[in-house]
């Protein structure tokens, strides 16, 4: 056990437990995209695990800093915002001790979850980062709570991602990343390897094409996945990118979905899908049996949120300046970056085209406490859905980490209620 | 002689006002904009009147709530709010930037829902700059580019054959000149005998922003000898620095001057931060209103840039001989709260008495806030 990473070792301790129960208890093929990425995460938390052990730098990350651009490094990548999720996700109380800790340190209530957590856990020395990476994306929670890593002596790099898309800000950005990794390098001792990246970055563009062909099948009545994949995804693509375990992930929820699709299955528990929603922003983290509760209780599938219905092109790693612009490119086009640095129209726009691909019937918006670039899309987002294609959306004002904002039954209440309309 | 009702400090208490018609009535534009990190030289340069944005006066934020979800700042939705309602209805245009999550989006919503609403007729351009989060050699440069695309939307827009260097040089000349007066009547404010309030500052600040310069100048200066013919503030009130969101409105400096303080520096967007820097006079001139725009004394925007701000409260503490530093952020301004919470702590271990508070654009409940700063005051030396 590394002490430089607690969190780590408390986060693999309770995914082993939860994964050996899961897989003991519940037969083939119930909760199998849980299954899955449970033992995916397993696999890369161990990994990086071994190497603190090893006394490689732990690089503590934004999640948008994609970790799969850290892989030019020998080194412990340690997601901030993925460590706080993950643990709201996996225990009882979450993340609650270490929000409360930097609350009372003066982090303001309203600053997003998914910083507060790592931040209170520096408080409690449960991490020793060496250096911790950071974009200038995608929330004014990003640019406020990060100077509190440099206020306790870490060294922040900071790489500046420019608002709009355009292609001057993809030679900015792919300028700065860059140089970024060399600065990171000067702050661990280690020259940035490219062909590490390269290896690295090739098998991303190997697993997209899998994600890609998920995305389709997903668009399929009934929609043969379950909406469990919705959460699941967004921690494997912190905990897992540019690792081989994340591409095993995708090849076998997807030929689970290929099968499922060929015999007109239902994921399992799905009676029979009712309900056909997309989710703009996200689901739950805190409580992630929610998508469970959905299938089974209310059979809705969710079929798309936030982390799930954009995807970049392939990165061109022929040479080092195509590597580091395609790279640049799919930073700005990560999930939440990509909205953050855009005016809102083209966010409205895409959800428009997806609930109409996906055949959806409502939307719900999570609105989460912590997002407020987000904060001015729900109504104009509710008008257009309901203008376009008569599909009507649910707001819930939620933290999508902390359960005490509103509890798991507020939220389930609401949908019932939101359901009982839609009948 | 004192400032009470003073012609120009009431300018702030409302929006439009007769300098703006007059102006109107000439055929001239007017162009809205939220942030300091906006050329105003540039507009200025254009013959346009760059009129920041405030919600003074309008205590509602019903209609903004609409469209922006109850965390979003109060200010914010307040000035939301008020453009619905048609308070800016005399804009010619609007100029935004990424300054924070809340105010930029209203790029987005003055188009949808303010300008193209039922019933209002004219056409009313928009413009954005994307302002870098740090401060280095690239972000410059990208920066200075984004204004030297901004300067030919100008031209494009509103028919301006050439913004020529004479242009911006005399604009510069008189927005120098501008915040040199500001800086003058700043230094009255911070002596042993202050001669203005805290209250009073915010008020020529916000006037400032809402009429041409050199009207303003001419304000300034007539307010100047009148500070200086004034005898001053001889009572020994506790010296406050106020530091963190926005003011668009003096209830919240009121509060704290009504309880027996003074406001005698503040580090604020309607305050200090607005007129600290200068533009170089000298070489390309739409280079040196970037040079000055991204490199003045910041606000927590920008990322890397906490230790320069915190330098600047240190040596104001020191300069203005402040006994307590008020840090407030208006509820949900997640980049001041967390500026402000560094701040706490850096401050209070250098032994300066700090006071951290969340409040909101237009207090309802000033009750609560009231008894706070009191308890604070009783507890400064
Ligand atoms: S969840 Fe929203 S507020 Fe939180 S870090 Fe992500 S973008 Fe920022
Ligand atoms: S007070 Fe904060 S949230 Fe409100 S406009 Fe200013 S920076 Fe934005």
């Amino acid at each position: 056990m590394s002490e430089r990473v607690i969190p780590y070792n408390i986060l693999l301790e309770i995914i082993s437990n939860t994964y050996e129960l899961v897989w003991r208890i519940v037969p083939d093929p119930e909760f199998s995209v849980l299954k899955e990425g449970l033992k995916t995460m397993e696999v890369s938390l161990t990994s990086g695990i071994q190497k603190a052990e090893e006394g490689l730098p732990v690089i503590g990350h934004h999640f948008s800093f994609p970790s799969e651009f850290l892989s030019c490094f020998d080194a412990v990548p340690i997601c901030i915002e993925g460590t706080s999720y993950l643990l709201s996700a996996l225990l009882p109380d979450g993340c609650e001790k270490y929000y409360d800790l930097i609350n009372n340190w003066g982090h303001p209530y309203h600053t997003c979850s998914s910083q507060k957590g790592p931040m209170g856990m520096v408080l409690d020395d449960l991490f020793e980062f060496d250096v911790i990476a950071t974009p200038t994306a995608p929330c004014d929670n990003t640019f406020a709570s990060y100077p509190f890593f440099a206020y306790k002596n870490i060294p922040l790099v900071i790489t500046d991602v420019p608002f709009i898309h355009k292609e001057k800000s993809y030679i900015y950005l792919a300028e700065q990343l860059k140089s970024d990794l060399y600065k990171i390098g000067e702050v661990i001792g280690q020259k940035p390897d490219f062909d590490k990246l390269k290896i690295a970055l090739n098998l991303e563009n190997q697993i997209l094409n899998y994600e890609l062909e998920l995305f389709e099948l997903r668009k399929a009545v009934p929609c043969p996945v379950e909406s469990m994949i919705n959460p699941i995804v967004s921690g494997i693509k912190i905990f897992s990118s540019g690792r081989p375990e994340k591409l095993a992930f995708f090849k076998t929820i997807l030929n689970l979905a290929k099968k499922r699709y060929k015999n007109k299955e239902l994921p399992p528990g799905m009676k029979e899908e009712k309900f056909r929603s997309v989710w703009p922003y996200m689901t739950i983290f805190f409580d992630i049996n929610l998508c469970e509760w959905l299938d089974r209780e209310l059979g809705m599938s969710v079929l798309i949120d936030i982390f799930n219905y954009n995807f970049e092109e392939p990165i061109d790693t022929s040479s080092e300046d195509k590597m580091f612009y395609g790279m640049a490119k799919k930073a700005m086009n990560y999930p939440m970056i990509k909205e953050s640095t855009e005016f809102f129209d083209t966010f409205i726009e895409n959800f428009i085209n997806v609930s109409r691909d996906f055949q959806a019937d409502c939307a719900i918006f999570t609105s989460h406490l912590g997002c407020k670039q987000f904060g001015s899309i729900p109504q104009i987002l509710r008008e257009a859905l309901r203008d376009e294609l008569g599909i009507p959306m649910l707001i819930i004002d939620v933290d999508v980490g902390d359960k005490r904002f509103n509890s798991i039954k507020i939220i389930k209440d609401k949908i019932k209620m939101f359901t009982n309309t839609l009948l | 002689m004192s400032l009470q009702n003073d012609p120009f400090l009431n300018l702030s208490n409302s929006i439009f006002n007769s300098y703006i018609k007059e102006w109107q009535d000439s055929n001239k534009k007017v162009v809205g904009y939220y942030c300091t990190y906006i050329p105003e030289e540039l507009l200025h340069a254009a013959k346009l009147l760059p009129f920041r944005i405030r919600a003074t006066g309008n205590e509602s934020t019903e209609l903004g709530d609409i469209y922006m979800v109850r965390f979003t700042c109060s200010f914010v939705r307040a000035s939301l709010d008020l453009a619905l309602k048609g308070g800016f209805d005399f804009f010619d245009g609007y100029l935004i930037c990424n300054s924070c999550d809340h105010s930029r989006r209203m790029y987005e919503l003055f188009h949808l829902k303010v300008f193209n609403r039922e019933g209002f007729k004219k056409k009313i351009p928009r413009f954005y700059i994307s302002v870098p989060h740090v401060i280095t050699k690239a972000g410059f440069l990208w920066f200075k580019q984004e204004i030297e695309e901004l300067k030919e939307k100008i031209e494009k827009n509103f028919n301006i054959k050439k913004i020529t260097n004479e242009d911006l040089k005399e604009s510069i000349k008189i927005h120098n000149e501008n915040r040199k007066l500001l800086r003058d009547i700043h230094e009255l404010r911070i002596q042993t005998v202050p001669k203005i309030t805290g209250s009073e500052a915010l008020q020529i600040s916000m006037a400032n922003s809402s009429i041409p310069k050199d009207i303003a100048n001419q304000e300034l200066k007539r307010i100047l000898k009148v500070l200086n013919d004034s005898e001053g503030n001889k009572t020994n009130q506790k010296r406050i620095m106020l530091v963190g969101s926005i003011m668009d409105n003096t209830s919240f400096t009121e509060l704290i001057e009504n309880a027996g303080a003074l406001i005698v520096s503040d580090f604020l967007c309607f305050g200090t931060r607005n007129f600290l820097d200068d533009i170089n006079v000298n070489g390309d001139p739409l280079e040196s209103i970037s040079k000055r725009l991204y490199y003045r004394m910041s606000c927590p925007r920008m990322m890397d840039d906490h230790e320069k701000r915190l330098n600047f409260l240190k040596s104001e503490i020191n300069r203005a001989k402040i006994d307590g530093v008020i840090l407030q952020r208006i509820n949900n301004c997640d980049l001041h709260g967390c500026d402000n919470m560094l701040f706490e702590h850096e401050l209070k271990d250098l032994d300066i008495p700090v006071f951290n508070i969340d409040r909101e654009s237009f207090q309802a409940d000033t009750n609560r806030l009231q008894t706070r700063i009191e308890a604070f005051l009783e507890m400064v030396k």
